[in-house]
């Protein structure tokens, strides 16, 4: 019987673990906490002295007998990746060709991207342009940083790796 | 570079490479290393000798099936294992019923780490006890125990195998050891 001042026995143990708590503090004056404890202390004992069982000792016989019966992993792992490629293709093939949504879809989208990046980038171009001859200076000081930070850190970054002779 | 790879390379990836190539030899070294706790961790799931034999002989072919998706840098054994009580616990659902009385043949099977003269009858038969306890417990408490204490491994290996955050296995190792107690208690007799 547990008297009410004692902690929930999972709080007791979590001090336990930490070395530390007020649930400790309780268990060194309390006898019924204190055999409570040291009757989990005994019961480790004890299921650390049990052991794992023996395999029966033909049971790698038989799982390489099975084995045996199997294709190699590599050849698995080689015919999987084929057959999930063939069925994408299949899939990706048939979803064109028989739904002519899809395929009106797929053309006009191409068509989209080709004449929008070709308006973005005059756009920028233009932008560019206009920016050089109002501020040619600034531009081009701006652009030097860059390409010195730039260079720097790529230097850095080729000086900190491993020599030929550590490679 | 390629000494200094092979000498930190973890000891199972040498033969889990060869066995990929198709090296049948490499993979039966694979199952020799861990097939004690493999076989071990169904039987104290299961409590049946013939069932755990099976579900470790299926383990060990799904692992070779699956040898392609295996992580090499996880452990071989903790990867195997989860392979193992993952097929215990299907075959746990699809049992009817769970009774101790199955659990029966187990009492002489499973053996203790001291089988010393000096031990004699009394630690058998304590040891019977315990064992006789910790069948009566639920799957979930039988294999938290059985890897902490018995295979010894750390929480956060239990983890792996469990599927769950290390964080969480020493309380469910606390819970399961109470409960484990508590039969311990009302068995002995007064």
């Amino acid at each position: 019987m547990t008297s009410v001042e004692c902690p929930d026995l999972e709080d007791l143990f979590n001090a336990l673990e930490a070395g530390e708590g007020s649930a400790l503090e309780h268990a060194g004056q309390c006898p019924l906490c204190t055999a409570i404890i040291e009757e989990h202390r005994l019961l480790e004992q004890d299921l650390y002295r049990l052991a794992d069982p023996l395999p029966p000792p033909d049971l790698v016989h038989k799982v390489m007998a099975r084995v045996a019966a199997e294709p190699t992993p590599a050849r698995r792992e080689l015919v999987t990746g084929l057959s999930i490629l063939a069925a994408s293709v299949v899939a990706g093939l048939g979803l064109l060709l028989f739904s002519d949504a899809a395929l009106s879809g797929a053309s006009t989208s191409l068509a989209r991207l080709v004449v929008d990046g070709t308006a973005l980038f005059e756009a920028l171009l233009s932008g560019a342009h206009a920016l050089w001859s109002t501020a040619a200076g600034p531009v081009a000081a701006l652009l030097s940083l860059i390409l010195f930070s730039s260079l720097f850190a790529l230097k850095r970054l080729a000086g900190t790796g491993p020599t030929p002779s550590e490679a | 570079m390629l000494m200094a790879d092979e000498a930190t390379a973890p000891p199972w990836k040498a033969s889990v490479v060869a066995a990929r190539r198709g090296d049948p030899s490499a993979f039966e070294q694979l199952v020799r290393s861990v097939q004690r706790p493999v076989y071990g961790l169904a039987l104290r799931l299961l409590g049946n000798e013939a069932e755990a034999a099976e579900v470790s002989q299926e383990a060990f072919l799904r692992a070779y099936q699956n040898l392609h998706r295996y992580d090499e840098s996880r452990p071989f054994d903790l990867w195997v294992m989860a392979i193992t009580r993952n097929l215990c616990l299907d075959l746990l659902r699809r049992r009817t019923k769970v009774k101790t009385e199955e659990l029966e043949p187990m009492k002489e099977i499973l053996p203790s780490m001291e089988a010393s003269l000096e031990e004699g009858a009394i630690a058998r038969q304590e040891r019977q006890s315990l064992e006789e306890a910790l069948n009566t417990l639920s799957a979930d408490d039988r294999e938290v125990l059985a890897l902490y204490y018995v295979q010894r491994r750390t929480t956060k290996e239990i983890a792996q195998v469990l599927g769950c955050a290390p964080g969480t296995i020493m309380a469910r190792l606390f819970r399961a050891r109470e409960k484990l107690r508590k039969k311990m208690t009302t068995e002995e007799p007064t």
